[in-house]
Protein backbone atom coordinates (compact mmCIF):
# COMPACT_ATOMS: atom_id res chain seq x y z
CA UNK A 1 0.00 0.00 0.00
CA UNK A 2 3.15 2.26 1.10
CA UNK A 3 4.10 1.80 -2.44
CA UNK A 4 0.97 2.27 -4.30
CA UNK A 5 0.06 5.40 -2.74
CA UNK A 6 3.39 6.90 -3.51
CA UNK A 7 3.41 5.73 -6.85
CA UNK A 8 0.52 7.75 -7.30
CA UNK A 9 1.93 10.54 -5.70
CA UNK A 10 4.89 10.62 -8.02
CA UNK A 11 2.31 10.50 -11.15
CA UNK A 12 0.14 13.27 -9.67
CA UNK A 13 2.78 15.39 -8.92
CA UNK A 14 4.78 14.44 -12.31
CA UNK A 15 1.49 14.24 -14.66
CA UNK A 16 0.59 18.13 -13.58
CA UNK A 17 4.01 19.59 -13.82
CA UNK A 18 4.78 18.01 -17.13
CA UNK A 19 0.94 19.40 -18.21
CA UNK A 20 2.09 22.26 -16.98
CA UNK A 21 5.34 22.26 -19.07
CA UNK A 22 3.86 21.14 -22.03
CA UNK A 23 1.14 24.28 -22.05
CA UNK A 24 4.55 26.41 -21.40
CA UNK A 25 6.61 25.11 -24.52
CA UNK A 26 3.14 25.65 -26.58
CA UNK A 27 2.73 28.82 -25.32
CA UNK A 28 6.59 29.79 -26.19
CA UNK A 29 6.47 28.11 -29.68
CA UNK A 30 2.73 29.77 -30.47
CA UNK A 31 3.97 33.08 -29.12
CA UNK A 32 5.76 35.65 -31.60
CA UNK A 33 9.47 36.08 -31.02
CA UNK A 34 9.48 32.98 -28.14
CA UNK A 35 8.39 35.88 -25.84
CA UNK A 36 5.61 35.24 -23.11
CA UNK A 37 3.77 37.55 -20.59
CA UNK A 38 5.13 36.50 -16.93
CA UNK A 39 1.00 36.68 -16.08
CA UNK A 40 0.58 33.68 -18.51
CA UNK A 41 3.38 31.82 -16.75
CA UNK A 42 1.55 32.79 -13.39
CA UNK A 43 -1.92 31.53 -15.16
CA UNK A 44 -0.59 27.94 -16.73
CA UNK A 45 0.65 27.62 -13.06
CA UNK A 46 -2.36 28.12 -11.32
CA UNK A 47 -4.33 26.31 -14.08
CA UNK A 48 -1.71 22.91 -13.26
CA UNK A 49 -2.43 23.13 -9.78
CA UNK A 50 -6.21 23.50 -9.84
CA UNK A 51 -6.24 20.25 -12.32
CA UNK A 52 -4.12 18.74 -9.53
CA UNK A 53 -6.37 19.27 -6.71
CA UNK A 54 -9.28 18.87 -8.62
CA UNK A 55 -7.95 15.46 -9.83
CA UNK A 56 -7.14 14.75 -6.87
CA UNK A 57 -10.49 15.50 -4.93
CA UNK A 58 -11.68 13.37 -8.10
CA UNK A 59 -9.83 10.26 -6.72
CA UNK A 60 -10.59 10.74 -3.46
CA UNK A 61 -14.34 10.83 -4.31
CA UNK A 62 -13.75 7.58 -6.65
CA UNK A 63 -11.94 5.52 -3.81
CA UNK A 64 -15.04 6.34 -1.24
CA UNK A 65 -18.01 5.46 -3.21
CA UNK A 66 -16.19 2.24 -4.48
CA UNK A 67 -16.15 3.11 -8.71
CA UNK A 68 -14.00 0.68 -8.98
CA UNK A 69 -16.61 -2.11 -8.09
CA UNK A 70 -19.43 -0.47 -10.56
CA UNK A 71 -19.72 -2.76 -13.78
CA UNK A 72 -18.24 -1.39 -16.79
CA UNK A 73 -22.07 0.10 -17.71
CA UNK A 74 -22.63 2.02 -14.83
CA UNK A 75 -19.54 3.36 -14.46
CA UNK A 76 -18.78 4.97 -17.79
CA UNK A 77 -21.71 7.18 -17.70
CA UNK A 78 -20.34 8.29 -14.09
CA UNK A 79 -17.09 8.73 -15.94
CA UNK A 80 -18.37 10.78 -18.31
CA UNK A 81 -20.82 13.10 -15.78
CA UNK A 82 -17.65 13.71 -13.35
CA UNK A 83 -15.42 14.61 -15.89
CA UNK A 84 -17.99 17.55 -17.61
CA UNK A 85 -18.82 18.39 -13.77
CA UNK A 86 -14.85 19.15 -13.38
CA UNK A 87 -14.25 20.68 -16.40
CA UNK A 88 -16.95 23.35 -15.72
CA UNK A 89 -15.37 24.36 -12.67
CA UNK A 90 -12.19 24.80 -13.79
CA UNK A 91 -13.37 26.66 -16.67
CA UNK A 92 -15.70 28.75 -14.30
CA UNK A 93 -13.01 28.48 -11.70
CA UNK A 94 -10.15 30.27 -14.46
CA UNK A 95 -12.11 33.46 -14.31
CA UNK A 96 -11.08 35.00 -11.20
CA UNK A 97 -7.88 33.85 -11.87
CA UNK A 98 -7.68 35.55 -15.13
CA UNK A 99 -9.61 38.71 -13.77
CA UNK A 100 -6.99 39.62 -11.30
CA UNK A 101 -3.64 38.51 -13.38
CA UNK A 102 -5.93 41.53 -16.19
CA UNK A 103 -5.99 39.14 -18.94
CA UNK A 104 -9.99 38.72 -18.25
CA UNK A 105 -12.11 39.78 -21.73
CA UNK A 106 -15.70 39.12 -21.03
CA UNK A 107 -16.43 38.41 -24.24
CA UNK A 108 -14.03 35.59 -25.09
CA UNK A 109 -15.27 33.97 -21.73
CA UNK A 110 -17.97 33.80 -22.35
CA UNK A 111 -18.54 33.42 -25.81
CA UNK A 112 -20.22 29.83 -26.53
CA UNK A 113 -17.62 28.77 -29.10
CA UNK A 114 -14.84 29.60 -26.82
CA UNK A 115 -16.57 27.82 -23.56
CA UNK A 116 -17.19 24.73 -25.57
CA UNK A 117 -13.69 24.07 -26.33
CA UNK A 118 -12.57 25.09 -23.69
CA UNK A 119 -14.02 23.05 -21.60
CA UNK A 120 -13.79 20.30 -24.35
CA UNK A 121 -9.87 20.93 -24.03
CA UNK A 122 -10.24 20.05 -20.07
CA UNK A 123 -12.86 16.91 -20.29
CA UNK A 124 -10.27 15.46 -23.38
CA UNK A 125 -7.33 15.57 -20.35
CA UNK A 126 -9.56 14.48 -17.20
CA UNK A 127 -10.90 11.91 -19.62
CA UNK A 128 -7.35 10.28 -19.95
CA UNK A 129 -6.39 11.11 -16.30
CA UNK A 130 -9.52 8.82 -15.70
CA UNK A 131 -8.27 6.24 -18.49
CA UNK A 132 -5.07 6.29 -16.59
CA UNK A 133 -6.36 5.81 -13.38
CA UNK A 134 -9.00 2.79 -14.22
CA UNK A 135 -6.72 0.86 -16.10
CA UNK A 136 -3.84 0.60 -13.62
CA UNK A 137 -6.75 -0.25 -10.44
CA UNK A 138 -8.24 -2.50 -13.00
CA UNK A 139 -4.82 -4.01 -13.65
CA UNK A 140 -3.31 -3.98 -10.54
CA UNK A 141 -6.67 -6.02 -9.22
CA UNK A 142 -6.21 -8.68 -11.86
CA UNK A 143 -2.88 -9.44 -10.95
CA UNK A 144 -3.65 -9.62 -7.12
CA UNK A 145 -6.56 -11.64 -7.57
CA UNK A 146 -3.78 -14.53 -9.79
CA UNK A 147 -1.65 -14.03 -7.50
CA UNK A 148 -3.99 -14.79 -5.14
CA UNK A 149 -5.70 -17.91 -6.99
CA UNK A 150 -1.73 -19.30 -7.90
CA UNK A 151 -1.21 -19.22 -3.66
CA UNK A 152 -4.31 -20.79 -2.79
CA UNK A 153 -3.65 -23.46 -5.58
CA UNK A 154 0.24 -23.71 -4.29
CA UNK A 155 -1.50 -24.32 -0.78
CA UNK A 156 -3.62 -26.92 -1.92
CA UNK A 157 -1.34 -29.03 -3.68
CA UNK A 158 1.34 -28.95 -0.96
CA UNK A 159 -1.58 -30.24 1.08
CA UNK A 160 -2.59 -33.02 -1.25
CA UNK A 161 1.65 -33.91 -2.21
CA UNK A 162 2.04 -37.37 -1.31
CA UNK A 163 4.42 -37.98 1.96
CA UNK A 164 6.42 -41.15 3.62
CA UNK A 165 4.08 -42.93 5.30
CA UNK A 166 5.76 -42.94 8.65
CA UNK A 167 4.76 -46.28 8.93
CA UNK A 168 6.79 -47.58 6.18
CA UNK A 169 9.47 -45.69 7.51
CA UNK A 170 9.71 -47.39 10.81
CA UNK A 171 8.83 -50.89 9.31
CA UNK A 172 11.72 -50.39 7.09
CA UNK A 173 14.33 -49.22 9.63
CA UNK A 174 13.09 -51.69 11.91
CA UNK A 175 13.69 -54.71 9.20
CA UNK A 176 17.24 -53.02 8.55
CA UNK A 177 17.77 -53.34 12.35
CA UNK A 178 17.28 -57.12 12.17
CA UNK A 179 18.68 -57.87 8.82
CA UNK A 180 22.09 -56.40 10.28
CA UNK A 181 23.27 -59.67 11.75
CA UNK A 182 21.58 -61.71 8.93
CA UNK A 183 22.91 -59.78 5.99
CA UNK A 184 25.49 -57.33 6.60
CA UNK A 185 25.81 -56.81 2.67
CA UNK A 186 22.24 -56.35 2.00
CA UNK A 187 21.32 -54.25 5.24
CA UNK A 188 24.11 -51.47 3.61
CA UNK A 189 22.16 -51.75 0.38
CA UNK A 190 18.55 -50.92 2.00
CA UNK A 191 20.13 -48.05 4.03
CA UNK A 192 20.95 -46.36 0.54
CA UNK A 193 17.55 -47.02 -0.73
CA UNK A 194 16.12 -45.55 2.12
CA UNK A 195 18.29 -42.32 2.57
CA UNK A 196 17.57 -41.96 -1.39
CA UNK A 197 13.62 -42.37 -0.78
CA UNK A 198 13.84 -39.91 2.05
CA UNK A 199 16.18 -37.57 0.08
CA UNK A 200 13.86 -37.59 -2.70
CA UNK A 201 10.84 -36.90 -0.70
CA UNK A 202 12.69 -33.82 0.73
CA UNK A 203 13.70 -32.49 -2.30
CA UNK A 204 10.50 -33.40 -4.35
CA UNK A 205 8.75 -31.11 -1.81
CA UNK A 206 10.23 -27.96 -3.34
CA UNK A 207 9.10 -29.31 -6.53
CA UNK A 208 5.86 -29.67 -8.95
CA UNK A 209 7.11 -32.16 -11.06
CA UNK A 210 9.90 -34.80 -11.26
CA UNK A 211 11.06 -36.91 -14.29
CA UNK A 212 9.42 -40.16 -14.70
CA UNK A 213 13.07 -41.89 -14.20
CA UNK A 214 13.54 -40.73 -11.43
CA UNK A 215 10.01 -41.61 -10.02
CA UNK A 216 10.56 -44.75 -11.18
CA UNK A 217 14.16 -45.08 -9.09
CA UNK A 218 12.25 -44.08 -6.20
CA UNK A 219 9.53 -46.90 -6.85
CA UNK A 220 11.79 -49.32 -7.05
CA UNK A 221 13.66 -48.56 -4.15
CA UNK A 222 10.85 -48.07 -2.56
CA UNK A 223 10.01 -51.69 -3.35
CA UNK A 224 12.91 -52.69 -2.92
CA UNK A 225 12.81 -52.31 1.38
CA UNK A 226 9.29 -53.61 1.05
CA UNK A 227 10.72 -56.61 -0.06
CA UNK A 228 13.06 -57.06 2.80
CA UNK A 229 10.44 -56.71 5.05
CA UNK A 230 7.95 -58.96 3.16
CA UNK A 231 9.92 -61.47 1.61
CA UNK A 232 9.06 -63.71 -0.80
CA UNK A 233 5.33 -62.70 0.30
CA UNK A 234 5.80 -59.79 -2.00
CA UNK A 235 6.68 -60.18 -6.08
CA UNK A 236 7.03 -57.78 -7.91
CA UNK A 237 6.99 -56.72 -11.87
CA UNK A 238 8.02 -53.75 -14.18
CA UNK A 239 7.15 -53.81 -17.86
CA UNK A 240 8.12 -49.71 -18.80
CA UNK A 241 7.84 -48.25 -22.43
CA UNK A 242 11.37 -46.83 -22.89
CA UNK A 243 9.60 -43.79 -24.38
CA UNK A 244 7.98 -42.89 -20.97
CA UNK A 245 11.33 -41.30 -19.63
CA UNK A 246 10.30 -38.25 -21.51
CA UNK A 247 7.65 -37.82 -19.36
CA UNK A 248 7.32 -35.72 -16.38
CA UNK A 249 5.17 -36.66 -13.28
CA UNK A 250 4.04 -35.36 -9.89
CA UNK A 251 6.18 -36.53 -7.61
CA UNK A 252 5.76 -39.62 -5.38
CA UNK A 253 2.60 -40.00 -7.18
CA UNK A 254 3.34 -43.75 -8.50
CA UNK A 255 5.04 -44.05 -5.15
CA UNK A 256 1.70 -43.68 -3.42
CA UNK A 257 -0.32 -46.18 -5.89
CA UNK A 258 2.25 -49.18 -4.85
CA UNK A 259 2.18 -48.49 -1.53
CA UNK A 260 -1.73 -48.25 -1.36
CA UNK A 261 -1.33 -51.54 -3.51
CA UNK A 262 1.09 -53.41 -0.48
CA UNK A 263 -0.81 -51.41 1.89
CA UNK A 264 -4.52 -52.70 0.67
CA UNK A 265 -3.47 -56.08 -0.95
CA UNK A 266 -0.25 -58.06 -0.37
CA UNK A 267 0.02 -57.00 3.46
CA UNK A 268 -3.48 -58.40 4.25
CA UNK A 269 -3.24 -61.35 2.08
CA UNK A 270 -1.72 -64.43 4.16
CA UNK A 271 0.55 -65.59 1.20
CA UNK A 272 1.47 -62.36 -0.26
CA UNK A 273 1.14 -61.43 -4.08
CA UNK A 274 2.31 -59.74 -7.12
CA UNK A 275 2.56 -55.60 -7.73
CA UNK A 276 3.15 -54.93 -11.65
CA UNK A 277 3.74 -51.67 -12.50
CA UNK A 278 3.71 -51.08 -16.46
CA UNK A 279 3.91 -48.05 -18.56
CA UNK A 280 2.80 -47.00 -22.04
CA UNK A 281 2.86 -44.45 -23.93
CA UNK A 282 0.30 -43.12 -26.87
CA UNK A 283 0.57 -40.01 -28.26
CA UNK A 284 0.61 -37.11 -26.37
CA UNK A 285 -0.38 -39.25 -23.25
CA UNK A 286 1.54 -41.92 -21.22
CA UNK A 287 -0.21 -44.19 -19.40
CA UNK A 288 0.49 -45.90 -16.05
CA UNK A 289 -0.96 -49.11 -14.82
CA UNK A 290 -0.30 -50.37 -11.22
CA UNK A 291 -1.45 -53.55 -10.63
CA UNK A 292 -1.76 -55.50 -7.58
CA UNK A 293 -3.00 -58.70 -5.92
CA UNK A 294 -5.60 -58.26 -3.35
CA UNK A 295 -9.28 -57.30 -3.53
CA UNK A 296 -10.91 -53.86 -4.00
CA UNK A 297 -13.49 -52.62 -1.48
CA UNK A 298 -15.48 -49.73 -2.65
CA UNK A 299 -16.24 -48.04 0.31
CA UNK A 300 -16.07 -50.84 3.22
CA UNK A 301 -16.99 -50.31 6.43
CA UNK A 302 -13.34 -49.65 7.55
CA UNK A 303 -13.50 -46.70 5.40
CA UNK A 304 -10.32 -44.64 7.16
CA UNK A 305 -8.30 -47.89 6.55
CA UNK A 306 -9.33 -48.63 3.01
CA UNK A 307 -7.01 -45.29 2.12
CA UNK A 308 -9.96 -43.27 0.17
CA UNK A 309 -7.86 -40.39 1.28
CA UNK A 310 -5.09 -41.35 -0.47
CA UNK A 311 -7.15 -41.87 -3.58
CA UNK A 312 -8.87 -38.69 -3.52
CA UNK A 313 -5.74 -36.51 -2.72
CA UNK A 314 -3.91 -38.33 -6.10
CA UNK A 315 -7.67 -37.31 -7.48
CA UNK A 316 -7.38 -33.82 -7.07
CA UNK A 317 -3.71 -33.04 -7.30
CA UNK A 318 -3.95 -34.54 -10.59
CA UNK A 319 -6.63 -32.34 -11.75
CA UNK A 320 -4.85 -29.40 -9.87
CA UNK A 321 -1.38 -30.30 -12.63
CA UNK A 322 -3.25 -31.08 -15.16
CA UNK A 323 -6.96 -29.92 -15.01
CA UNK A 324 -9.11 -32.22 -17.13
CA UNK A 325 -6.30 -33.86 -19.24
CA UNK A 326 -5.45 -36.52 -16.86
CA UNK A 327 -7.46 -39.14 -15.63
CA UNK A 328 -7.41 -41.48 -12.70
CA UNK A 329 -9.62 -45.18 -11.58
CA UNK A 330 -9.18 -47.78 -9.40
CA UNK A 331 -11.16 -51.04 -10.41
CA UNK A 332 -11.13 -54.46 -9.75
CA UNK A 333 -9.56 -55.95 -12.47
CA UNK A 334 -10.57 -59.85 -11.61
CA UNK A 335 -11.62 -61.42 -8.58
CA UNK A 336 -8.08 -60.95 -7.34
CA UNK A 337 -6.32 -58.39 -8.52
CA UNK A 338 -6.86 -54.25 -8.34
CA UNK A 339 -6.04 -52.04 -11.09
CA UNK A 340 -5.35 -48.80 -11.09
CA UNK A 341 -4.65 -46.17 -13.65
CA UNK A 342 -3.54 -43.02 -14.37
CA UNK A 343 -2.67 -40.85 -17.97
CA UNK A 344 -1.57 -38.05 -18.02
CA UNK A 345 -0.59 -35.61 -20.59
CA UNK A 346 2.89 -34.33 -21.72
CA UNK A 347 4.04 -31.02 -20.37
CA UNK A 348 5.84 -29.31 -22.79
CA UNK A 349 8.61 -27.25 -20.53
CA UNK B 1 7.14 -66.78 32.14
CA UNK B 2 5.96 -68.20 28.73
CA UNK B 3 5.61 -65.99 25.93
CA UNK B 4 4.46 -65.88 22.10
CA UNK B 5 6.20 -63.56 19.74
CA UNK B 6 2.81 -62.75 17.05
CA UNK B 7 4.74 -60.99 13.66
CA UNK B 8 3.75 -61.51 10.13
CA UNK B 9 7.85 -60.53 9.07
CA UNK B 10 10.36 -62.73 10.08
CA UNK B 11 12.50 -60.13 10.42
CA UNK B 12 10.19 -58.42 13.30
CA UNK B 13 10.04 -61.64 14.51
CA UNK B 14 13.95 -62.64 14.47
CA UNK B 15 14.57 -58.97 16.12
CA UNK B 16 12.73 -59.49 18.85
CA UNK B 17 13.74 -62.99 19.61
CA UNK B 18 17.30 -61.66 19.31
CA UNK B 19 16.09 -58.62 22.01
CA UNK B 20 14.49 -60.98 24.51
CA UNK B 21 17.84 -63.24 24.50
CA UNK B 22 18.92 -60.40 27.11
CA UNK B 23 15.50 -61.78 29.29
CA UNK B 24 15.91 -65.10 30.69
CA UNK B 25 12.48 -64.98 32.66
CA UNK B 26 11.50 -64.53 29.51
CA UNK B 27 10.84 -67.84 27.67
CA UNK B 28 9.60 -67.69 24.32
CA UNK B 29 7.27 -70.87 23.68
CA UNK B 30 6.51 -69.96 20.02
CA UNK B 31 6.22 -67.52 17.21
CA UNK B 32 3.05 -66.95 14.96
CA UNK B 33 2.91 -65.37 11.54
CA UNK B 34 -0.68 -64.50 12.02
CA UNK B 35 -3.92 -64.63 14.18
CA UNK B 36 -5.42 -67.61 13.35
CA UNK B 37 -1.62 -69.47 14.01
CA UNK B 38 -1.23 -67.67 17.36
CA UNK B 39 -4.75 -68.44 18.29
CA UNK B 40 -3.99 -72.51 17.53
CA UNK B 41 -0.30 -71.91 19.68
CA UNK B 42 -2.45 -69.74 22.41
CA UNK B 43 -4.65 -72.81 22.91
CA UNK B 44 -1.98 -75.04 22.90
CA UNK B 45 0.60 -73.58 24.89
CA UNK B 46 -1.65 -71.03 26.96
CA UNK B 47 1.51 -68.37 27.19
CA UNK B 48 1.07 -65.92 29.71
CA UNK B 49 2.69 -63.12 27.70
CA UNK B 50 1.75 -62.33 24.05
CA UNK B 51 4.43 -59.68 21.48
CA UNK B 52 1.66 -58.44 19.25
CA UNK B 53 1.71 -56.71 16.29
CA UNK B 54 -1.55 -55.51 15.01
CA UNK B 55 -0.96 -55.19 11.34
CA UNK B 56 -1.12 -58.55 10.31
CA UNK B 57 -2.88 -60.63 6.98
CA UNK B 58 -6.11 -61.78 8.00
CA UNK B 59 -7.36 -60.73 11.13
CA UNK B 60 -5.38 -57.79 13.24
CA UNK B 61 -4.07 -57.84 16.76
CA UNK B 62 -7.06 -56.65 18.04
CA UNK B 63 -9.45 -58.94 16.25
CA UNK B 64 -7.24 -61.89 17.57
CA UNK B 65 -7.22 -60.99 21.04
CA UNK B 66 -11.39 -59.93 21.05
CA UNK B 67 -11.23 -63.67 19.87
CA UNK B 68 -9.66 -64.64 23.04
CA UNK B 69 -11.74 -65.62 26.31
CA UNK B 70 -9.18 -64.51 28.37
CA UNK B 71 -6.47 -62.42 27.44
CA UNK B 72 -2.82 -63.07 28.58
CA UNK B 73 -0.54 -60.10 29.29
CA UNK B 74 -0.13 -58.29 26.19
CA UNK B 75 2.83 -56.11 25.21
CA UNK B 76 1.80 -54.41 21.76
CA UNK B 77 4.60 -54.05 19.23
CA UNK B 78 3.66 -51.48 16.11
CA UNK B 79 6.04 -49.54 13.87
CA UNK B 80 3.68 -46.32 13.65
CA UNK B 81 -0.20 -46.55 13.45
CA UNK B 82 -1.78 -43.66 14.39
CA UNK B 83 -5.34 -45.11 15.20
CA UNK B 84 -3.74 -47.96 17.37
CA UNK B 85 -1.63 -45.22 19.11
CA UNK B 86 -4.60 -43.21 20.26
CA UNK B 87 -6.27 -46.43 21.58
CA UNK B 88 -2.81 -46.94 23.57
CA UNK B 89 -2.92 -43.77 24.86
CA UNK B 90 -6.12 -43.17 25.60
CA UNK B 91 -6.47 -46.73 27.84
CA UNK B 92 -2.13 -46.73 28.95
CA UNK B 93 -2.02 -50.23 27.30
CA UNK B 94 1.77 -51.03 27.36
CA UNK B 95 3.66 -50.92 23.52
CA UNK B 96 6.65 -51.18 21.67
CA UNK B 97 7.38 -48.82 18.51
CA UNK B 98 10.07 -50.30 16.19
CA UNK B 99 12.34 -50.43 16.03
CA UNK B 100 12.42 -51.63 19.49
CA UNK B 101 15.13 -50.09 21.76
CA UNK B 102 16.95 -52.72 24.33
CA UNK B 103 16.06 -49.74 27.28
CA UNK B 104 12.22 -49.57 26.14
CA UNK B 105 12.25 -53.36 26.53
CA UNK B 106 13.62 -54.34 29.59
CA UNK B 107 11.09 -51.46 31.46
CA UNK B 108 8.19 -53.39 29.21
CA UNK B 109 9.44 -56.39 31.05
CA UNK B 110 9.91 -55.14 34.33
CA UNK B 111 6.30 -53.83 34.33
CA UNK B 112 5.23 -57.43 33.06
CA UNK B 113 7.13 -59.15 35.75
CA UNK B 114 5.40 -56.66 38.34
CA UNK B 115 1.97 -57.53 37.27
CA UNK B 116 2.66 -61.05 37.21
CA UNK B 117 3.49 -61.00 40.71
CA UNK B 118 0.61 -59.20 41.72
CA UNK B 119 -1.31 -61.74 39.98
CA UNK B 120 -0.05 -64.85 41.89
CA UNK B 121 -3.20 -65.97 43.19
CA UNK B 122 -4.16 -66.62 39.71
CA UNK B 123 -6.23 -69.59 38.95
CA UNK B 124 -4.79 -72.14 37.07
CA UNK B 125 -7.89 -74.04 35.87
CA UNK B 126 -9.81 -72.69 32.44
CA UNK B 127 -12.46 -70.73 34.31
CA UNK B 128 -12.07 -67.76 34.61
CA UNK B 129 -11.71 -66.10 37.67
CA UNK B 130 -12.02 -62.51 39.30
CA UNK B 131 -8.11 -62.40 38.64
CA UNK B 132 -8.08 -62.90 34.63
CA UNK B 133 -8.76 -60.06 32.48
CA UNK B 134 -10.55 -60.05 29.05
CA UNK B 135 -9.89 -57.62 26.17
CA UNK B 136 -12.45 -55.33 25.11
CA UNK B 137 -12.25 -53.07 22.45
CA UNK B 138 -15.50 -50.64 21.44
CA UNK B 139 -14.93 -48.33 18.37
CA UNK B 140 -11.07 -46.82 18.52
CA UNK B 141 -11.43 -47.42 22.25
CA UNK B 142 -9.98 -50.70 24.11
CA UNK B 143 -9.67 -51.72 27.34
CA UNK B 144 -7.89 -54.61 29.53
CA UNK B 145 -10.11 -55.64 32.11
CA UNK B 146 -9.82 -57.29 34.88
CA UNK B 147 -13.16 -59.69 35.93
CA UNK B 148 -12.68 -57.83 39.43
CA UNK B 149 -14.13 -54.78 37.80
CA UNK B 150 -17.18 -55.99 35.46
CA UNK B 151 -19.90 -56.12 37.43
CA UNK B 152 -22.49 -56.95 34.57
CA UNK B 153 -22.76 -58.57 31.58
CA UNK B 154 -26.00 -57.53 30.02
CA UNK B 155 -26.71 -60.02 26.42
CA UNK B 156 -28.16 -57.51 23.87
CA UNK B 157 -28.83 -59.38 20.64
CA UNK B 158 -25.95 -60.72 19.18
CA UNK B 159 -23.73 -58.73 21.48
CA UNK B 160 -22.70 -58.36 25.43
CA UNK B 161 -22.69 -55.16 27.09
CA UNK B 162 -20.10 -55.58 29.82
CA UNK B 163 -20.50 -53.01 32.40
CA UNK B 164 -17.16 -51.79 34.24
CA UNK B 165 -16.19 -48.37 35.73
CA UNK B 166 -18.42 -45.63 33.05
CA UNK B 167 -18.52 -47.52 30.09
CA UNK B 168 -20.26 -49.94 28.31
CA UNK B 169 -18.54 -51.46 25.78
CA UNK B 170 -20.40 -54.68 23.69
CA UNK B 171 -18.56 -57.81 22.63
CA UNK B 172 -19.72 -60.26 20.47
CA UNK B 173 -20.40 -62.93 22.14
CA UNK B 174 -23.52 -64.89 23.75
CA UNK B 175 -23.97 -64.91 27.15
CA UNK B 176 -24.62 -68.77 27.24
CA UNK B 177 -21.11 -69.17 26.12
CA UNK B 178 -19.65 -66.49 28.56
CA UNK B 179 -21.51 -68.11 31.45
CA UNK B 180 -19.76 -71.53 30.93
CA UNK B 181 -15.97 -69.52 30.78
CA UNK B 182 -17.07 -68.24 34.33
CA UNK B 183 -16.16 -69.29 37.41
CA UNK B 184 -19.53 -69.74 39.27
CA UNK B 185 -17.81 -69.02 42.48
CA UNK B 186 -17.64 -65.30 41.05
CA UNK B 187 -20.57 -64.46 38.64
CA UNK B 188 -23.80 -65.35 38.67
CA UNK B 189 -26.53 -66.15 35.96
CA UNK B 190 -29.57 -63.86 37.69
CA UNK B 191 -31.64 -64.32 34.39
CA UNK B 192 -31.81 -64.97 30.39
CA UNK B 193 -30.15 -61.78 30.43
CA UNK B 194 -27.74 -61.22 32.75
CA UNK B 195 -24.62 -62.23 34.35
CA UNK B 196 -23.98 -60.45 37.86
CA UNK B 197 -20.69 -60.19 39.77
CA UNK B 198 -21.17 -61.44 42.82
CA UNK B 199 -18.45 -59.56 44.41
CA UNK B 200 -20.58 -55.95 43.71
CA UNK B 201 -24.08 -57.45 45.26
CA UNK B 202 -24.99 -54.89 47.69
CA UNK B 203 -28.39 -55.50 48.74
CA UNK B 204 -31.26 -57.76 47.87
CA UNK B 205 -34.75 -57.45 47.70
CA UNK B 206 -37.88 -59.93 47.01
CA UNK B 207 -39.38 -59.05 43.73
CA UNK B 208 -42.23 -60.23 41.69
CA UNK B 209 -43.39 -64.19 41.42
CA UNK B 210 -40.96 -65.10 43.66
CA UNK B 211 -37.97 -63.78 41.83
CA UNK B 212 -35.44 -61.07 44.00
CA UNK B 213 -34.18 -57.90 42.40
CA UNK B 214 -30.39 -57.45 43.33
CA UNK B 215 -28.68 -54.50 43.58
CA UNK B 216 -25.09 -53.80 42.62
CA UNK B 217 -22.63 -50.83 43.95
CA UNK B 218 -22.80 -48.21 41.88
CA UNK B 219 -26.41 -48.33 41.65
CA UNK B 220 -27.44 -50.81 38.80
CA UNK B 221 -30.25 -52.98 39.72
CA UNK B 222 -30.75 -56.74 38.23
CA UNK B 223 -33.76 -58.72 38.40
CA UNK B 224 -32.99 -62.44 39.13
CA UNK B 225 -35.65 -64.97 37.95
CA UNK B 226 -37.73 -67.13 39.84
CA UNK B 227 -35.56 -70.33 38.93
CA UNK B 228 -32.56 -68.56 39.35
CA UNK B 229 -33.74 -67.29 42.94
CA UNK B 230 -33.60 -70.08 44.88
CA UNK B 231 -30.08 -70.95 43.52
CA UNK B 232 -29.38 -67.74 44.83
CA UNK B 233 -30.22 -67.89 48.11
CA UNK B 234 -27.81 -70.70 48.45
CA UNK B 235 -24.92 -69.30 47.16
CA UNK B 236 -25.10 -66.00 49.34
CA UNK B 237 -26.47 -67.76 52.50
CA UNK B 238 -23.93 -69.96 52.22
Amino acid sequence: MVNKSRLYWTLQIGGWTAFCAVQLIASVVASVGGAIAVTRVVFLVFEALFCFLLTHLYRNYINERKWLSMSLAKLIPHVFAAVVLMSVVIYLARIPVYYSLGLFVAENAFDPEKMITGVLFYALIFFIWSVLHFIYNYFERYNKSLKLEASVKEIELNNLKSQLNPHFIFNALNSIRALVDENPAKSKEAINQLSSILRNSLVTEKRGLTSFDEELKLVKDYLGLESIRFEERLRTEFNVDPESRDFLVPPLMIQTLVENGIKHGISKLTEGGLVQISTKVDGDHLKIHVRNSGKFVINGHHKKETGGLGLENTRQRLKLIYGDDASFRILSESDNFVLTEIIIPHLYT
Amino acid sequence: MKALIIDDERLARKELVKLLEEHPSIEIAGEAMNADEAEKMIEELNPELLFLDIQMPGRTGFQLLESLDSAPLVVFTTAYDEFALKAFEVNALDYLLKPITAERLTEAVHKILDKERSKSGRSRDKKLGLEDQVFVKDGERCWFVSLANIRLFESDGNYIKVYFDTNRPMIHKSLNALDEKLDERSFFRASRKHIINLSWVEGIEPWFNGGLMVKLKGGDKVEVSRRQAAKFKDMMSL
